[in-house]
This record gives C-alpha cells, sequence and structure tokens, in this order.
C-alpha cells in the first residue's frame, strides 16, 4: 500500500492542475471514473431504501401464521381484507383529521412564535432554548409524560383545572371519546413546533431587512407589511415546513400509540399504528395485511404530497 | 498507479467495508447453527423481562450453563412490549432463536417450529411439573410448552378503606361484593370502590378470573363456550358495577399496571385483583394497608382462582437438540428456576418449588390455590388469536352504550370460524 502511494503521489501531482482545469470547464467527471465514488452510496440506498421496499411488497402478498412464519402466497387476499376491513373507514378519518389539523395548527401557532423569536429582546436565548428542548426529547418519553399529564385519576392537569374551579368534574382526556383526538392533537401540535418555529425563523431572517425599510417608509402599516412582504417573501420556508410536517405528522407513532393505549379497538388510530395493530396486537395479528397497510400508506402520503405540491405550485415558488 | 485506478481501490474498499458492516449482522447467528459434527456450540435464549432482575438471572444462567456445557448460551432479553413482534420478525426471516420465552406457544407448536418435551425434557423433570401446568402446555397429545413461572390472582383490599367504610371481613360472595363497593365509593372520598382493568392490556385476565367464579369457562368440554349463560351474566354484572359507579373512571378503557394497580397502590380504590409482584410493589410503597383474600364466589362453589404460566418453548434447529435438553436440565434444578421465580415475585410451576415455598406465609394464599387454578385455553392455537381480539373488545361491553351479550356472541363466532 505504502508502495501504491509513493507512485502514485507524484503522477497525481504532475496531471493534477490540467486535469482540474479540465474538470471545471466540463463540470462533470467522466462516467467510468465516477462508478467507483458512486458504488457505496448507492448499495446504501440500495440496502437501507430499495431493498426493505422489496421485502415490503413481498409481505404483502404472502399469508403468514400468528407466529410469523410464512405459509405461502396470499396474491392480493391480504389488499382485499384490508379494504373491506370494518375499521378501514373510521382509520382514514382519523388519519386526515390528525394530519391537517395538526400541521395547520403547528404552522400557524409556529409563525406566530417565529415572529416573536425574530424580535430582540432580553432573555430571548433562553426563550429559543426553551422551544428547542421538547424537540430533543424522545417522542415515547414525551408521549409517557402527557399520559401522565392528562391522566384521568393521577393527571396535573385535571387537578389543576378542578382546583382553579374552570371544571366541576375531571376530564378523562385519554379516555372519553370525544377528547381523545382533541387531546392527541394538542400534543402532536406541542411537538412539531419547535421544527416548525425554527424553520420559519430562517425563513424570517432570510428577509432582507431593507425591503422592509423601505415598505415602511413609503408609509405601509405594518399589517400591510406583513401581508404583501412578509408572508410571500416567507413562502418558500412555509412550504418547506408544511411539507415536511405533512410527512412526519402522517407518520407520527409512538404519540398516538402511547396516548392511545387505553382504548380497545382502533377507534382512535391512524393508519400507521392501524398497520402496527393489525400485525402484532389485534386478532387479525397479521405481517401480511400490516405489510399491505403499509403499501397502501406509502401510496397514501405520496399523493398526498403531491397534490399538495400541486396545488401550491412548487416549481413556481422554487425556481420563480 | 494513474488516478482513475486509485479512484478504483477507493471504491473497492469502500465496498468490501459495505459488505463486511452487512454480513456482521449474521455472522454471529450463523455460527450457533454450523457445528462440524452436527452440533452446535452456541445456542440462543430470547426471554421476557419480567423486571429489573430478569437480565441478571440469565446472565449468571448462562454462565452456569457454558462451565457445564462448554456451550455458549447467548442471552436477549426483551421488553413484553416488543416480544411479540421481535420474535415474529425472528421466525420471518426463517432465523429463530434456539429457547424462547413468552406467553403462548399452541400456534408454534402448531407450525411444526418445535420440540416436544419427548425429545429435549428428562423424564425426572416432566415428573416434577405441576400437572395443571402440563396440560396448559399440552398440544395435540404432546407437552411443547415448558413452564418457567405461574402467578395466580386474588382479590387485594385496602384495610383503611374498609374501616372507614364500616366492612368487618372480605365479601365472599357477589352481592356482598357489590354492596362493599358501594359503601366504599360512598365514603365519599374519591375512592372507587373496586379498580376494574377491561382496557386492551391484559381484559382477559379481569374477566377470566369473574367468570371462573360464576361456574363459566373460555371452552367447555372441549367447545367454546363464551357466550354461554354464566359468562354473559359475568359481564353484565361487571357492567353494572360501572353502571352503578362503584368502579373508578371508565372501566373498559383503564389498563392494569398504569391504571387499576397505579389506583389502588395510591390507596384511591379499595379492592383490585392483584398478585404476588403486586403485593411486593405495595410491600415497598409502603403506602396502603392492604390485605390478600380469595376471590367472591357467585355460586356458593370454593373460589377460584386465575392462573397464569408462561412458556420456554425450543425450536427445532439442526444439532441443538442436545443443547436445548441440557439448558432444561440446568433450568429446572431447584436452586435455578426456583431462583428466578423467587427473584421475579412470582409462583413456583413444579411440585418441588411448591415444598419449597410453602413455609412462606405471604405466599400461601396463592400456593393454596395453585394445584386448582383455572387456566386460559393456552393449548389451542386459536386462543393465541381469540386472547387479543377479546382484549381489543370486550372494554366496549361496559361502556354506556355497551351489550355484553353481543360482544360475547361476537367473540364466541370468531372462536369457532378459528378453530
Amino acid at each position: 500500500m505504502t508502495d501504491q502511494l509513493e507512485k502514485a503521489g507524484p503522477v497525481t501531482t504532475g496531471t493534477g492542475p490540467r486535469r482540474r482545469s479540465k474538470r471545471t470547464e466540463t463540470g462533470y467527471a467522466s462516467g467510468l471514473s465516477a462508478i467507483p465514488w458512486l458504488i457505496v452510496p448507492v448499495l446504501l440506498i440500495a440496502g437501507v431504501v430499495v431493498y426493505p421496499a422489496i421485502a415490503l411488497v413481498q409481505a404483502s402478498l404472502s399469508e403468514y401464521s400468528i407466529t410469523g412464519l410464512r405459509k405461502g402466497s396470499a396474491g392480493f387476499g391480504n389488499y382485499t381484507d384490508i379494504l373491506s376491513h370494518d375499521d378501514l373507514w373510521t382509520v382514514l378519518a382519523n388519519t386526515g383529521i390528525w394530519v391537517v389539523v395538526v400541521v395547520a395548527l403547528t404552522i400557524l401557532i409556529g409563525l406566530g412564535l417565529a415572529q416573536f423569536m425574530a424580535k430582540d429582546f432580553y432573555g430571548r436565548t433562553v426563550m429559543r432554548w426553551a422551544i428547542i428542548i421538547p424537540w430533543a426529547a424522545s417522542l415515547v418519553i414525551t408521549a409517557r409524560l402527557f399520559t401522565l399529564i392528562l391522566d384521568y385519576e393521577h393527571g396535573v392537569l385535571n387537578q389543576l383545572l378542578v382546583t382553579l374551579h374552570l371544571i366541576g368534574e375531571p376530564i378523562d382526556f385519554l379516555g372519553d371519546d370525544t377528547w381523545v383526538m382533541p387531546a392527541m392533537i394538542g400534543v402532536g401540535v406541542f411537538v412539531s413546533l419547535p421544527f416548525t418555529a425554527y424553520v420559519l425563523l430562517a425563513g424570517l431572517n432570510a428577509i432582507p431587512a431593507d425591503i422592509v425599510e423601505a415598505a415602511r417608509v413609503d408609509g405601509a402599516s405594518p399589517r400591510k407589511i406583513y401581508w404583501h412582504i412578509t408572508l410571500p417573501l416567507l413562502r418558500p420556508a412555509l412550504l418547506v415546513a408544511s411539507v415536511l410536517n405533512l410527512i412526519y405528522v402522517f407518520n407520527s407513532f409512538p404519540l398516538i400509540y402511547t396516548l392511545n393505549d387505553r382504548n380497545p379497538g382502533f377507534s382512535h388510530d391512524t393508519s400507521i399504528t392501524y398497520s402496527y395493530k393489525l400485525a402484532f396486537k389485534a386478532a387479525e395479528r397479521s405481517v401480511g395485511m400490516s405489510a399491505a397497510m403499509g403499501v397502501l400508506n406509502v401510496l397514501l402520503i405520496l399523493v398526498v404530497v403531491l397534490v399538495y405540491l400541486r396545488i401550491i405550485r412548487w416549481r413556481e415558488v422554487t425556481q420563480g | 498507479m494513474n488516478r482513475r485506478a486509485q479512484a478504483f481501490t477507493v471504491g473497492v474498499t469502500g465496498l468490501a467495508l459495505t459488505l463486511a458492516a452487512c454480513g456482521g449482522g449474521t455472522g454471529a447467528s450463523d455460527t450457533g447453527s454450523d457445528g462440524g459434527d452436527g452440533k452446535v456450540d452456541s445456542i440462543k435464549l430470547v426471554a421476557a423481562e419480567y423486571s429489573s432482575e430478569t437480565q441478571g438471572f440469565w446472565q449468571d444462567f448462562a454462565k452456569t450453563y457454558e462451565e457445564k456445557t462448554g456451550t455458549e448460551l447467548e442471552v436477549q432479553v426483551v421488553s413484553w412490549d416488543d416480544i411479540d413482534q421481535q420474535s415474529s420478525t425472528m421466525i420471518q426471516n426463517g432465523n429463530p432463536p434456539d429457547i424462547l420465552n413468552l406467553n403462548a406457544y399452541a400456534s408454534y407448536a402448531k407450525d411444526g417450529l418445535l420440540y416436544s418435551a419427548d425429545e429435549v425434557l428428562s423424564p425426572d423433570v416432566k415428573s416434577d411439573l405441576l400437572p395443571n401446568f402440563v396440560t396448559s402446555g399440552t398440544y395435540d397429545g404432546k407437552l411443547y410448552g415448558m413452564p418457567d413461572l405461574s402467578s395466580a390472582r386474588a382479590l387485594f383490599y385496602n384495610k383503611d378503606l374498609f374501616e372507614k367504610a364500616g366492612i368487618d371481613a372480605p365479601p365472599t360472595t357477589w352481592d356482598e361484593f357489590a354492596a362493599d363497593a358501594k359503601k366504599i365509593k360512598d365514603t365519599g372520598d374519591g375512592a372507587a370502590g373496586y379498580a376494574e382493568p377491561l382496557g386492551p392490556e391484559e381484559a382477559q385476565a379481569e374477566f377470566s378470573i369473574w367468570m371462573f367464579n360464576n361456574g363459566g369457562n373460555w371452552k367447555t368440554d372441549g367447545k367454546w363456550s363464551i357466550n354461554s349463560a354464566p359468562n354473559v351474566e359475568t359481564l353484565e354484572f361487571l357492567k353494572k358495577l360501572s353502571t352503578d359507579g362503584v368502579t373508578q373512571n371508565n372501566p373498559g378503557k383503564t389498563n392494569r399496571t398504569d391504571g387499576a394497580f397505579a389506583d389502588f397502590a395510591a390507596g384511591k380504590a379499595g379492592m383490585v385483583v392483584g398478585f404476588s409482584p403486586l403485593a411486593a410493589q405495595l410491600d415497598e410503597a409502603k403506602k396502603v394497608e392492604y390485605g390478600v383474600a380469595p376471590m367472591p364466589s357467585n355460586t356458593g362453589d370454593e373460589p377460584k382462582s386465575y392462573g397464569v404460566t408462561d412458556y420456554l418453548m425450543a425450536f427445532k434447529k439442526d444439532g441443538n437438540a442436545e443443547a436445548v435438553k441440557a439448558f432444561y436440565d440446568l433450568y429446572y434444578q431447584t436452586d435455578q428456576v426456583n431462583t428466578f421465580i423467587e427473584n421475579e415475585g412470582f409462583l413456583p410451576v413444579t411440585r418441588s418449588g411448591v415444598e419449597k415455598f410453602s413455609s412462606d406465609a405471604d405466599l400461601k394464599v396463592y400456593l393454596d390455590t395453585l394445584t386448582g387454578v383455572q387456566l386460559t385455553p393456552t393449548d389451542d392455537p386459536t386462543w393465541d388469536t381469540i386472547k387479543l381480539a377479546v382484549q381489543q373488545e370486550i372494554g366496549a361491553a361496559v361502556g354506556p352504550d355497551g351489550d355484553p351479550k353481543a360482544i360475547l356472541d361476537d367473540l364466541q363466532k370468531q372462536a369457532e370460524s378459528g378453530s
């Protein structure tokens, strides 16, 4: 190896400058010499993305025993089982409500929070830290903490509300059917805010101060400045925040699973926890059905994101 | 060497590294099954985590096992929340452990994955096992589910709350039980009369013990009897406790560990169905003065207890029979199995174990019932799915709009179509 390096050394330095200038002219390396450099990333992508995707599709077309033993091909049986499942529409409705409300609230509150963080005031650093810390905590731990806060019997929130005489009787936030989804949405917004607020803050900081200044000199009211200058210029940041949130929130497993663990059945599940329960917790106990739901989940989020990008005209924003 | 060749070398090295990294994951398990002379030099145990003691016990056990047999024992302890998922994934990938510790075995036996006791259990060990656990571990005439430990349930009551409500002795009939629960509720300090956990965590256990004390059962004479008259009556009784308001809030959505047990441990419930690990937890917290009594019966018969045992099952793999047999031989030695059971606060599964623990006054109430304890039909593979259906459905029966009969009819239908 040392030999090779010594031999290779002078040769490289000798031909280096000439080649380098040639490469900057054309802008890309010849196909053949790029291959070795691409092998590692390609293998990684193949191992981490492509192989699991193929395995998922294969599993969705197979029939499994409750023990996990593959019994043979199921054709599209798992898919028809999913589509004719009694609880599918409840689950899809839950998923829709969960994703739309959490993302909308997160963006709205995140906008306010980012605006607030952008101002210069005493203690701003402390506030910025306070907002980012919940993001650093693991979702399972956060969710567990909220089950303690929201509990009917031992929960701090109920004790507080009752002591302040805001409510007469405690509320069963995690058990009462009308309260479970709002409670989960509240926690969902709480954990999505840090990321969103910081993306929007970065967006705000990227708006040139002189434009705002010019508008002010021309006599625009603060509301008009916000509406006609800040928001339009914030659009790329809003877009990134909403698309990423859409995907995160849709895929949010630990929150729903932990906050909803005392409720039997599927009445408050989203499509992600539904898919997990089908494999391991529900009477179906079917890896195949769960995999089929997994495939449907990927298609679902893909369609949602594409439709969303279409609506807000992605190209126009990113390229124009 | 020119630049292109150098680049190529780097790429190939990277490739080799990646492959090596990928290979590392599975390499370890291969050594287990490829002994040169058809015997393995290591076996793997996947065990459920009962408490913080579990890991330590199995590690010591592995050391003893290795010294004795010269075979390596790889131990993986998995939490109860994840073990179904992990074991299923291992089998899906064609890479099961040699020994698996779980609360079900019949489906595995049905799939032909397991050794029966005839192949891997010494006759001495088999004859030491308590007969009702042998029955529950027997599928299709052969013992596949070797019991690792057991537990039996009893009625826990809060002595302070009983005194405050003016109750002298724990209830022995269901009428007394309902009346006592109401008295505790009526003391008005916010305590529930009875903590009733019918949420998905262990609803089948809560329903079982009440059902057994009303002369009902999951199966009768080999046929499913989930919607039998006594069972419907039982579930209606549990629903009435809820609608009368003598239970904690929302019993159909209360889990056992963080719900009913937590309420009782906080002094917020007069009664709860508990077992020895709960007693250990209460003794440690020293917050609640409690007593333990047999379950009240609705039929005037002897009170029944609901028992649970978990299993150590062995997977058929090339050349591992001897190592597996040595594992069982060592595990069922009195100083091993009983140490494990004592650590975890559970009950014995062997005659020698019952003898050993019989001097322990705290365990008397459970040990007395242990030989006559009733279990769920774990020997029927259908139960493995019915149990999950019960967990996910029965809670709805005690809700305000719940219909006990309809839910039990539905479960009966599922059970009949499954077997």
